[in-house]
């Protein structure tokens, strides 16, 4: 894109924009992406990979594990039904559905914590039920979970409803007036439509899944090796000190991140090329 | 005949209507009705009282400059970063488009550790600072930066697009009409992307008047000074003080939706503005 | 009879798009509906397919009341405005699609699939493209392909969604003709919808004109062309000269004031013959108000000396040399088969 000829922008306008985004950008990305891997591997490579093997650590990468596999399949699922309801059908009360879906968003996750141990606490609505039945939800992994599926349940619907609703439904009524039940038009031809939102929506969800600290550091009761996933054990690791170990459990972390944004990149790529084919 | 049915053309209304809303009750409307008829419990002088105690006030107090000073903040970087990766072309471009997620996709634990350690005193930015007395780490200026990282991608991701479909014509017409660069961004530019901006603004305060996990560990959390309302929620949790946080909570609620309602009515207004 | 539609009718909200439609749609022939945009043509069609379901009558496919019918079940081949080809499979497997998804024991083998597809796409004349993906074909192959690929599950009705729309104008009046001759060779019962009357006199065997959700004529071509049943279809049907004027005992009054009936009168401009003389005396006395020639015709602005009617008329370009020649101050009109509408809703005939 070029500017025309006839508007002349100061030179000095150019350099001086990118020099300021820079600065700011080397503040606020660079030199904290450097930090992390730098600071992880400052003892290095062996310190870094024995921090791995301290029983704890390992624990509370196996709980965001269980957690990011319960709670990505799940509200995968419950995201494509949302959006295909949303995006293929008129009904009453529709807006107000897709303002639900944002209020996970919306609200802060310590709030979002604070609503399961309202629902699940001593005190709380099942509270005197689930103790009675020796139940543990809050303070507890059920308790993370359940968090953890409020707060990352939004990202495959918020992904799919624009994509979903830009596609319209002509390749879909098409292939029902061919003799295709509701499953294999979802199948053979949505899916294939749909499929790079939908990878970016769970790649999403996982990275929130995984890395979510708010919600979960109010629901755990943050109990060593039993109740900490890997965000809530850099908090331990940090608040004692063990800055490198700290950094080595967040180099993880950072890494999932990173390759979340060359998905991101690679999707958009993608996306843009089924645009363009669209309109061929 | 002339029953009258309310069919749809593609199957599976009834089936994906009543799972969405089944799940969506469970998950987000009884969570939400057991914090909200918890705080109805109290009476209204109860409640009153919990919200003006002065240590909430005060938090409320930080948490809403801090967070309106971070999306300022933003609000002008954001714009540049938008206008430098939608109008130019220059080496790394693509990796620093890649990289402006990076605060949306990295847990915010771990962008509390690193952003706290790099302006600590002993950190890399921290020490280059202190030599002109400014402290960052451990204080409320801790509380802006975290803040300021969390909301970066608001802004440019609502800009950018806007940035990019700005109709060329309009800026062509304005200068065969005799206006010069300033005036052509001023009179036709920043009119048109504005309602965008503003948009940005909003979500990045809506995110981080809620935010905890990157700032708890940059700030120095002290009461009256640099404790921010969700911190407290979690303080009066671990005091057992169940009424305090309910009550604190709903409000924060409150505040969330009046966001949410008004960022609402923002994207359409964008929306419609684009589609003339 | 094939599709029988029985008093169907159709709100959106508000907006009424069909109201008790009552329908035949006779076996083995070309149906178009025709209409303007918003007069329900397409959904009618669409309840045909049972992609939409009417709030109100029954429609019944071949005999079998299929009001309620899933689309899937009701073997109708629908061919949409925007092709809807799925982009990520080839020709072939769009063609497939409808053969693939079969149940397992009503699904023909490998072999006759194929044999099956390829004698399609050689109807459609794209054998050589089966392994393109749509996004390589041009509109005209998309349409055919679509087509070949609605044709593949043997409907017994074709249904299809202005076809020709989204196509440029050449490429239009190519594929017109074709599905006209593909028809006369595969005599499948076939509706289009269509808001273009050229297509539908030139494609169909019969037109069924709707407006505003309601049915103004059905017949076949010449008929409705030539015998419109109301004004709509008469202005709906090409250009026309519309004016006011009274009718005293049969003879036309242009003059507002006098007396007799006030009536409507409609006229196509190739029906008005531009005369130098007025031999018989019925003639109507015109000034030639300018002109513009459009290739072999010439359209000619009027404006009567009476009543200061403004009409067009439609000449032969030799003709038009003629009384260009000639130069006169006044000319005299006469109209052919030019159509009167009372005020009682009476609709006739008129010529002088």
């Amino acid at each position: 894109m070029n500017t025309p000829a006839i508007i002349k922008e100061p030179r000095w306008i150019k350099p001086a924009l990118i020099g300021a985004a820079l600065i700011f950008l080397a503040v606020f990305i660079f030199i904290p992406l450097v930090t992390i891997f730098s600071q992880a591997l400052g003892s290095g490579f062996r310190a870094y990979s024995r921090a791995f093997s301290e029983p704890d650590i390992f624990a509370s990468i196996r709980l965001t594990l269980l957690t990011a596999l319960i709670c990505v399949p799940v509200n995968t699922v419950f995201g494509v039904i949302l959006a295909w309801v949303i995006t293929k059908f008129n009904f009453r009360g529709k807006r107000i559905l897709i303002t639900l879906i944002e209020v996970p968003f919306a609200i802060s996750p310590v709030i979002a914590g604070l609503l399961f141990i309202f629902l699940f606490g001593s005190f709380g609505w099942f509270g005197s039920w689930l103790m009675a039945h020796n139940i543990k939800i809050v303070f507890a992994a059920p308790g993370i979970v359940i968090a953890t599926a409020f707060v990352t349940f939004p990202f495959v619907a918020r992904e799919l409803i624009p994509l979903m609703e830009e596609l319209g439904k002509d390749d879909e009524e098409a292939a029902l007036t061919l003799g295709a039940n509701g499953l294999q038009t979802f199948f053979k031809i949505t899916l294939p439509n749909i499929k790079w939102g939908l990878l970016y929506g769970v790649v999403l969800t996982n990275a929130r899944a995984m890395g979510e600290f708010g919600a979960v550091a109010v629901v755990s009761g943050v109990i060593r090796g039993l109740t900490t996933t890997m965000p809530l054990y850099i908090e331990i690791l940090y608040n004692e000190y063990q800055f490198n170990t700290a950094f080595a459990v967040a180099s993880l972390l950072t890494l999932l991140a990173l390759v979340t944004l060359i998905v991101k990149t690679v999707v958009e790529h993608f996306i843009a090329e089924q645009r363009k084919q669209k309109l061929v | 005949m002339g029953v009258k049915k309310r069919r749809t053309k593609l199957p599976g209304f009834g089936l994906t209507l009543g799972l969405s809303i089944t799940y969506m009750s469970l998950l987000i409307f009884i969570p939400l009705s057991a914090l909200i008829l918890y705080a109805a419990h109290l009476s209204f002088t109860d409640f009153w009282e919990l919200i003006i105690n002065e240590r909430v006030l005060a938090a409320f107090k930080i948490s809403f400059l801090s967070t309106f000073w971070a999306a300022a903040f933003n609000f002008i970087f954001g714009l540049i970063i938008a206008w430098i990766l939608s109008r130019y072309s220059f080496f790394g471009k693509k990796i620093i488009d890649a990289l402006i997620d990076l605060p949306f996709a990295i847990p915010t634990a771990v962008a509390g550790i690193a952003l706290s350690y790099i302006f600590s005193p002993n950190g890399i930015l921290g020490s280059f600072l202190q030599k002109f007395g400014i402290e960052i780490a451990y204080s409320k200026g801790g509380i802006l930066i975290a803040l300021i990282f969390i909301g970066l991608p608001f802004v440019v991701r609502t800009a950018q697009p806007v940035i990019a479909e700005l109709d060329k014509e309009l800026e062509e017409a304005a200068a065969s009409l005799g206006a010069n660069f300033y005036q052509i961004f001023f009179k036709v530019i920043f009119p048109s992307i504005f309602p965008a901006l503003l948009t940005g603004f909003a979500l990045a305060f809506a995110r981080g008047l809620g935010e905890y996990g990157s700032i708890i560990f940059i700030s120095s959390n002290m009461p009256y000074e640099s404790e921010i309302v969700p911190l407290l929620i979690v303080k009066k949790l671990l005091q057992f003080d169940y009424r305090g946080a309910s009550a604190i909570g709903v409000t924060m609620l409150v505040c969330a939706f009046i966001l949410l309602f008004f960022i609402n009515i923002l994207q359409g207004y964008a929306k419609r503005r684009r589609k003339n | 009879m094939s599709i029988e539609i029985t008093q169907v009718g159709k709100k959106f909200g508000d907006f009424t798009a069909l109201e008790n439609i009552n329908l035949t749609i006779p076996d083995g022939e070309i149906t178009a509906l025709l209409g303007p945009s918003g007069s329900g043509k397409t959904t009618l069609l669409r309840i045909i397919a049972g992609l939409e379901t009417p709030d109100t009558g029954t429609i019944s496919l071949f005999g079998e009341d299929s009001t309620w019918k899933q689309t899937k079940d009701r073997k109708v081949g629908f061919v949409f405005q925007h092709y809807a080809l799925f982009k990520h499979m080839s020709v072939f497997e769009n063609v497939a699609f409808g053969l693939r998804i079969r149940p397992r024991r009503l699904r023909p083998d490998k072999a006759e699939i194929r044999r099956k597809v390829f004698s399609l796409l050689s109807l459609v004349q794209l054998e050589s493209m089966a392994n393109r993906l749509p996004g390589e074909l041009s509109g005209g192959q998309k349409q055919r392909v679509a087509l070949a690929r609605a044709l593949a599950i043997e409907p017994k009705v074709l249904l299809l969604d202005e076809p020709f729309g989204a196509l440029d104008a050449k490429v239009r009046q190519e594929l017109r003709r074709w599905l006209r001759f593909l028809h006369d060779e595969i005599h499948i019962t076939s509706v289009f919808v269509t808001h273009d009357q050229e297509e539908a006199l030139e494609v169909s065997d019969n037109i069924v004109i709707l407006n505003k959700g309601k049915i103004e004529q059905i017949g076949a071509p010449e008929d409705v062309y030539d015998h419109p049943a109301n004004p709509f279809v008469y202005g709906f049907l090409g250009n026309v000269n519309l004016f006011h004027a009274r009718l005293d005992k049969g003879v036309l009054n242009l003059n507002h004031a006098e007396g007799g009936a006030e009536v409507s009168f409609f006229v196509r401009p190739q029906d008005v013959v531009i005369s130098l003389s007025n031999e018989n005396g019925k003639g109507v006395e015109a000034k030639i108000t300018g002109h513009r020639i459009l290739g072999s015709r010439v359209r000619v602005n009027l404006k009567t000396i009476a009543g200061e009617k403004e009409i067009e008329a439609d000449i032969d370009k030799k003709q038009w040399a003629l009384i260009e020649k000639e130069n006169r101050e006044t000319i005299y009109i006469l109209f052919f088969g030019a159509k009167i509408y009372s005020k009682d809703e009476t609709w006739s005939d008129y010529a002088i």
